[in-house]
């Protein structure tokens, strides 16, 4: 392979490449720039400049011939039907439920699995805890209502060790989602707390200890402050993977579970002028999601001491 | 505390490994049902589901199909992604800050809102929705992860390699082809394994991108609404190991090379 290149030395064009990359800057930076710039433009910027643009028009795709209209009847309609405005505030309520579930849950695994467990099986634990991510949401998703139908696996547990009232109503509702959604969301916690709980030095612990201080007191005083990062950028990743959750709540939740990503999806299938309006309801769910974890970053995000 | 290390978290621990598990193995089991409906208990066994199902014209195509997707998007994600994190390591300050937010963006949107303005945005550029559509969907996906995994080998890198082949006498796509390539490889690896998984488990750009050829996650959505049997749990087992075991290889493979890196 060098060889090959050390005799492509022997073309003179090639020669004028090289000697053109080694003089003139703008071609060393046209190089790389070029397509990722175009890449940039056309997958991400531009599919959302259009969808802003398509949210403001009346209607859309424009008849032959006409001029657009500028409405802003499409975000009013958001506040025109109870409908849209439950299936919202649902899912923000249910994505802060979820985000502190999932904290609480897993912060835990992630102090054993970081601190308690001997260093030389961390790897070990750590892929077994990672290795059932790998499934598509679908499946997941599948496996759950396998568990927890009327006649699912957990149902037919209890009524074999003689529980009574048999079957429960476990799924499509909002428990099963939410077993569902922590199966989904868990391992977006798990990685930010483990980096940050490892990072941890074990003298500052047992120093603690030393000195007196019980197990309470060393999980809010030194645990807990020393992993805030961790902490938040588990919650914020948590939190936007919840919100913009498509699949799940169509197969675990019930008609009261519905969210917002999928009353988008909906409304965006629909005739009529649904471009329009789904472009909107995207616009409204995206600016609202980013303000919230915005604030919540602003709230919490550990500020960096001056160094004096 | 001691009473808590002792035994409350590693039962705890366990407790929680039986909760990622068990509805996987639940499915696994009910794969082996001899019925054609879904429920417990399971009193006859059989193997015939598992047999038919990797036969079963209708998966198989859905399953290539995800296949060929996974493979034709990561290897656009690649393609973009490395020149990006090489555009990357070429900035500073705010210009950096600036670019890397828009190369990550698709990360973090919302999936239904991406998939809606790529949707849009399609047809626009006169493309139907389908193969070629679910592939340029899964590229933007993928292409920011393989941009900051290049991005942070490559910014543990130093200029003394490069420097030093120059001074040997290398030229500029020498330097490229012998030292900077196989310096990304093991995360361009990584990248590749991850994309391939994350094209393959996608559901929501395949929904909304694809035309009337499901992909393998986009059938089973639909199956599981109308039309359920032990062979879709079958089936569903088999792509799930298979999925796992590729995962688990890759992060083995990359915690490997960083265990060894760290021990130098």
């Amino acid at each position: 392979m060098t060889r090959l290149l050390v005799h492509a030395r022997d073309f003179r064009a090639y020669r004028a490449l090289l000697d053109l990359h080694a003089r003139a800057g703008w071609f060393r930076l046209s190089i790389v720039a070029a397509l990722p710039v175009a890449w940039i433009i056309v997958a991400n910027l531009a599919p959302l400049v259009q969808m802003a643009m398509i949210s403001l028009y009346d209607r859309y795709p424009l008849a032959p011939g006409t001029e657009p209209q500028f409405t802003l009847r499409h975000y009013t309609a958001f506040f025109g039907r109870p409908l849209y405005l439950t299936a919202f505030l649902r899912t923000f309520v249910f994505g802060t439920a979820v985000t502190a579930l999932t904290l609480v849950v897993v912060f835990p695994i992630a102090f054993y699995i970081s601190k308690v467990a001997a260093p030389a099986r961390r790897t070990r634990l750590l892929l077994l805890v990672i290795a059932p991510f790998w499934v598509s949401e679908v499946i997941r998703s599948f496996a759950w209502i396998l568990m927890l139908a009327n006649r699912g696996a957990v149902n037919s547990f209890a009524s074999w060790i003689g529980l009574p009232g048999t079957p429960y109503e476990l799924l499509y509702n909002n428990v099963s989602l939410t077993i569902g959604v922590i199966y989904l969301t868990s391992l977006y916690m798990l990685l930010p707390l483990y980096a940050a709980l490892e990072k941890i030095d074990r003298s500052v612990l047992e120093a603690a200890s030393d000195l007196g201080a019980p197990g309470w007191r060393r999980f809010t005083r030194i645990v807990l402050p020393l992993s805030r990062e961790g902490v938040v950028t588990g919650c914020t990743l948590v939190f936007l993977l919840t919100v913009g959750l498509f699949a799940m709540p169509q197969l675990l939740g019930g008609p009261n579970t519905t969210m917002f990503a999928t009353t988008i999806g909906q409304v965006f299938a629909k005739a009529g002028d649904s471009w329009p309006l789904g472009s909107a309801f995207s616009l409204i769910l995206l600016a609202a999601a980013l303000a919230y974890v915005g604030l919540f970053m602003l709230l919490f995000q550990p500020r960096r001491r001056k160094t004096s | 505390m001691r009473y808590l290390r002792g035994f409350s978290l590693p039962a705890y621990f366990w407790l929680f490994i039986a909760y990622l598990f068990a509805p996987l193995l639940v499915m696994a089991a009910m794969g082996l049902r001899d019925s054609a409906f879904i429920a417990f208990p399971i009193t006859k066994w059989t193997t015939h589901w598992y047999a038919d199902m990797v036969f079963d014209r209708e998966m198989l195509s859905a399953l290539v199909l995800s296949a060929r997707v996974a493979v034709l998007s990561t290897l656009i994600a690649l393609a973009v992604g490395l020149p990006t994190a090489l555009l990357l390591t070429r900035t500073r300050g705010v210009m950096r800050a600036i670019l890397v937010a828009i190369v990550v963006m698709p990360a973090f949107l919302p999936v239904v809102v991406s998939s809606i303005a790529l949707r849009m945005f399609i047809s626009r550029l006169g493309i139907e929705p389908g193969t070629a559509a679910i592939v340029f969907g899964h590229a933007a996906g993928s292409t920011p992860f393989v941009a900051v995994m290049a991005l942070t080998r490559l910014d543990s890198m130093g200029h003394n390699l490069a420097d030093a082949a120059r001074d040997l006498g290398a030229d500029e796509v020498i330097v490229f082809v012998r030292v900077v390539l196989p310096w990304l490889a093991p995360a361009l690896f990584g990248a590749f394994m991850f994309c391939l998984l994350l094209s393959f488990e996608d559901f929501v750009r395949s929904f909304f991108l694809g035309g009337f050829e499901p992909t393998f996650p986009v059938l089973l959505f639909a199956k599981l609404r109308f039309g359920l049997n032990p062979g879709i749990a079958a089936i569903s087992t088999m792509v799930l190991f298979t999925t796992m075991a590729l995962g688990l290889y890759a992060e083995r493979f990359t915690r490997r090379r960083r265990l060894r890196r760290d021990d130098q």
